[in-house]
């Protein structure tokens, strides 16, 4: 047979190119609903591990079920609010934001052309009152995105953490691989009356007897200026969304507290229990 | 197995190793050894995407058009890659290290030792001598990958698949170690190494 004949050739490449392509599809089809529990699980991780229940290292190994099982039981309300600080809507409990989703919200908070809504970020309060939001924003090669927990308060951070898809391993990827890194920011105040809510300093943050001062700064890290410099802007476009809420809603949490250890709303949970 | 089979199994693993000797598929050598779990599933994945699509080019080797051969081949490979990434994807086990590996694992079908294997070898060979000549040529660039990985990881993390060796006797990690440079280093230095001892690769 000549198989350099051009129809030959064309009905050839054409048979390929379908039977790859429908091979792929189904493959593809039939994987994604495991994939989409895997990146669930892993974003749940992320939350618990910056909410301070354990180290992402630990979540990997207890696997994906025990991850599931152990946000279903710490997990107090979620909901979402707006730039002005109201709230939107309830999410449902085991609703988490896949990096997908916070990307599109991310283009909603800046504007511009890829801008499909008005933002709708979500709030994650667990039932021991921290309250975790998401951040997300371009690093050096690839989005960078993360969770930042805050305590009851809602003004000290209690924890972080973040992911990126390309950072360079053992620089950039020093924001996901460097427990150091996370642990600076606990215990840090973001200023949400300021544009510039937090920031990751070149050179050094002000510091006394070795110990971070309590303020809206730490140390960037060395030799990974641009990641550094964009998980800077991720968390100030973020946190800057999220200032209306976080300054309104503290007040009210702050009269919660006393309530609470008055015994007036412990005392009936207790009873509950 | 005769002798013939033997020499396509062995050659790509010493004496016309893809890295050291062809220089093929240096670029991912150096982005995916800073740690030997992640090495290991990439040399894992390479032998998966060789061996397959040489036994399936090689099975339809006598029906392919020679004007679109390298189209036909670039579609198979393709085909491949993504069913490997989608696949590691899916395990709660190797998730993780996709996540990591993230865009080497497409680029495998960029990876020069796929492509040129097919060339060489599976579309003038029969299925089966194919297949191994695929494996082995993965094998071989795995090896070097292994090698690569072990001294940067011990070097540059202080750990061997993550388990700490080094740092307990208070060893800094060197951060060059991390940094793609240095796997050019090593692979140069695996060169000279498997030069001195096999003569006959040096230029007179």
């Amino acid at each position: 047979m000549n198989t350099n004949n051009n129809v030959y050739t064309v009905i050839y490449t054409t048979l390929i190119v379908v039977v790859v392509a429908a091979l792929l599809a189904f493959v593809s089809q039939s994987l994604k609903g495991k994939q989409d529990a895997n990146e669930k699980a892993d974003t749940i991780s992320q939350m618990l591990t910056a909410a301070q229940f354990g180290t992402k290292a630990e979540f990997q190994k207890i696997g994906n079920a025990a991850v599931l099982a152990k946000y279903a039981e710490e997990i107090g309300e979620a909901f979402t609010v707006d730039v002005n600080g109201n709230k939107v809507a309830d999410l449902p409990l085991d609703k988490v934001f896949s990096p997908k989703e916070l990307k599109r919200q991310n283009y909603n908070i800046k504007g511009g052309a890829n801008k499909t809504g008005e933002p709708e970020i979500p709030v994650f309060v667990f039932k021991n009152g921290k309250t975790v939001v998401p951040i997300y924003g371009a690093g050096l090669w690839g989005p960078v995105w993360g969770y930042i927990a805050f305590e009851n308060d809602l003004k000290t951070i209690a924890g972080a953490y973040f992911d990126h898809e390309s950072e360079t391993a053992g620089l950039g990827a020093k924001i996901k691989d460097d427990p150091a890194f996370q642990a600076e920011f606990i215990g840090e105040q973001p200023d949400f009356s300021q544009a510039n809510v937090f920031e990751i300093v070149k050179g050094g943050a002000p510091a006394a007897d070795g110990k971070s001062l309590v303020d809206n700064k730490i140390d960037a890290i060395t030799g990974a200026t641009m990641t550094s410099q964009g998980l800077d802007a991720a968390i100030d476009t973020w946190l800057g969304a999220y200032a209306k809420y976080f300054q309104t809603a503290a007040p009210a949490k702050e009269c919660d507290m006393p309530c609470c250890q008055d015994g007036g709303e412990c005392e009936n949970k207790e009873v509950e229990e | 197995m005769n002798a013939k089979l033997k020499e396509t199994i062995l050659n790509p693993i010493f004496k016309g190793n893809p890295i050291t000797v062809l220089v093929l598929g240096i670029c991912s050598s150096l982005a995916v050894t800073v740690t030997l779990k992640g090495a290991l599933v990439m040399a894992l994945s390479v032998i998966v995407v060789t061996g397959i699509s040489s036994l399936i080019l090689s099975l339809l080797r006598n029906t392919i058009p020679g004007r679109v051969r390298i189209i036909v081949q670039l579609v198979v490979v393709a085909m491949m890659v993504i069913l490997v990434d989608q696949i590691l994807k899916s395990f709660e086990a190797t998730y993780a290290i996709d996540k990591q590996l993230s865009v080497y694992i497409g680029l495998i079908i960029t990876n020069c030792i796929v492509m040129g294997r097919i060339e060489a070898f599976a579309l003038g060979n029969k299925p089966w001598p194919s297949f191994l000549d695929g494996v082995a040529n993965g094998a071989g660039y795995g090896m070097i990958l292994l090698i690569v990985a072990f001294f940067r990881e011990l070097l540059g993390s202080g750990t061997l698949f993550g388990i700490d060796i080094l740092n307990r006797f208070g060893y800094v990690p060197n951060n060059l170690v991390i940094l793609p440079p240095f796997a050019l280093i090593l692979l140069g230095c695996i060169v000279w190494v498997q030069r001195s001892i096999q003569k006959d690769l040096q230029e007179k």
